[in-house]
């Protein structure tokens, strides 16, 4: 019975969200999207809602593993099968020291991404979420006018990308990394206008057909906003990317 | 002391759920059951997802406030139940699950249920307002909430063996079932 005490004292002592990263509130409203989403007009609401200041790290993430090892890479089931998944890791449960363990984790697939986010009662932030995040720079809620700001988002997903760097400013809603060297999953990847097959769905034919992605923009100035539309549309929920992590959002109570 | 061990105990608690899914460990990888979701029924009692596992189902995902595919969907399953000897029909159980947490409450679902007069025996459930997305993706249904609080999503029924293997989707276009995933629902009852 001795033996047992310090192992459920460590239970007891770990907090539920042990080392997440700390959440952003943004106010939401009207919205310009750059994407077009079906029939509906190019101003949508944004709800009230929280984003973490920076991605999930490897830390992080192999602190979740610890709780949920049904997620680590060599317990992972078929059917969240995932070539790669966590691939760069020296162990199924840690990084190892080849691998910054403050980087944002990436080679994590959408069902991990997902599992993550509601281990901690929140959620993956929707496409929409991100872009409004994502509209703002150092100084500006909503930069996008601003051409040369734009075009420096070309490098969004490189080492080059201007969030890059760990001490890359805070946007002004006081969110890292939106435009950084990692892109994110979204909570509706699988489901954007013009993602994967549209078979079934019953929005119409229009966007099933290839080519459709290039239609499903307001806005065709936003490169960032396009690449990474571009990129998410083109991912099963299984696969992984070694530039493709994650952040997580809750909703306002 | 007591209290102390009151205390350790309830630490101790969640370890317990965590080894539980030693049964999980049997489960076949390709299982739909590896998703942990948490859904409510129409009488309100909590329902796993997982819990689900044990007997061959179709599976769909609509929502109550839906008044054109939704219809269609829940027809279309009745009418594959129609199409099945009465041995058959007590062998395979129908699950509807909500796309949309925030209306299908409870007194929602039965009331759709009863409109419908679906047969005695489906289950109707809403998932947590976070779990929507695991449960749809791993069932390759893709949604999108509208502004109008319309949801634009994929109208099929998927049918799982009793280990939550998918073994046939049907995609929805109208009331008649599909014949060839009634072909397929048939072979899997027909399995011992």
């Amino acid at each position: 019975m001795k033996r047992m005490l310090p192992l459920l004292l460590t239970c007891a002592l770990v907090p539920a969200n042990a080392g997440t990263a700390g959440y952003v509130d943004l106010p939401g409203g009207e919205f310009r999207s750059a994407v077009r989403y079906e029939e509906e007009g190019d101003r949508l609401r944004v709800v009230p809602f929280a984003l973490m200041e920076r991605p999930v790290s490897n830390a992080e993430f192999a602190a979740f593993l610890r709780q949920h090892p049904q997620w680590r890479r060599d317990r992972l089931p078929a059917v969240f099968s995932s070539p790669g998944y966590l691939g760069h890791w020296e162990s199924a449960e840690a990084p190892g020291p080849g691998v910054d363990a403050d980087a944002p984790v990436v080679r994590v697939n959408w069902y991990a991404a997902d599992a993550y986010c509601r281990a901690q009662e929140a959620r993956l932030p929707s496409f929409l979420e991100w872009e409004y995040a994502a509209a703002a720079d150092a100084r500006r809620t909503d930069a996008r006018d601003d051409a040369r700001w734009r075009t420096r988002q070309l490098d969004d997903g490189t080492p080059r990308a201007m969030d890059a760097a760990p001490d890359a400013p805070a946007n002004a809603y006081g969110v890292r990394g939106l435009h950084g060297a990692v892109w994110e999953w979204s909570d509706d990847a699988a489901s954007l206008p013009g993602a994967g097959d549209r078979r079934g769905a019953d929005d119409g034919d229009r966007l099933k057909y290839c080519g459709a992605t290039a239609l499903a923009f307001n806005d065709r100035e936003h490169y960032g906003v396009q690449k990474r539309f571009a990129l998410l549309t083109a991912l099963q929920p299984g696969d992984t990317l070694g530039n493709l992590g994650f952040r997580c959002a809750r909703s306002s109570p | 002391m007591n209290k102390l061990w009151t205390l350790l105990l309830a630490a101790a608690l969640p370890a317990i759920a965590v080894a539980a899914p030693a049964r999980a460990q049997d489960l076949p990888g390709d299982s739909v059951y590896h998703v942990q979701a948490a859904t409510t029924d129409m009488d309100g009692r909590p329902v796993p997802w997982s819990s689900l596992r044990g007997q061959p189902r179709v599976v769909s995902m609509f929502y109550t406030n839906c008044h054109l595919m939704c219809p269609l969907i829940i027809e279309n399953a009745k009418a594959v139940q129609k199409r099945l000897t009465p041995r058959e029909r007590a062998r395979l159980q129908v699950t509807m699950v909500s796309l949309d947490p925030a209306r299908d409450t409870p007194e929602a679902m039965r009331e759709t249920a009863h409109l419908h007069r679906v047969p005695d025996g489906w289950r109707f459930l809403t998932p947590v307002a976070d779990d929507v997305r695991a449960i749809a993706s791993v069932l390759d249904v893709r949604y999108r909430m509208r502004e109008d609080g319309s949801i634009n999503h994929t109208s099929v029924l998927v049918l799982l063996d009793a280990e939550g293997r998918v073994r046939a989707r049907s995609e929805v276009e109208g009331a008649a079932p599909d014949a060839s995933f009634l072909t397929q629902v048939k072979a899997l009852l027909a399995e011992p």
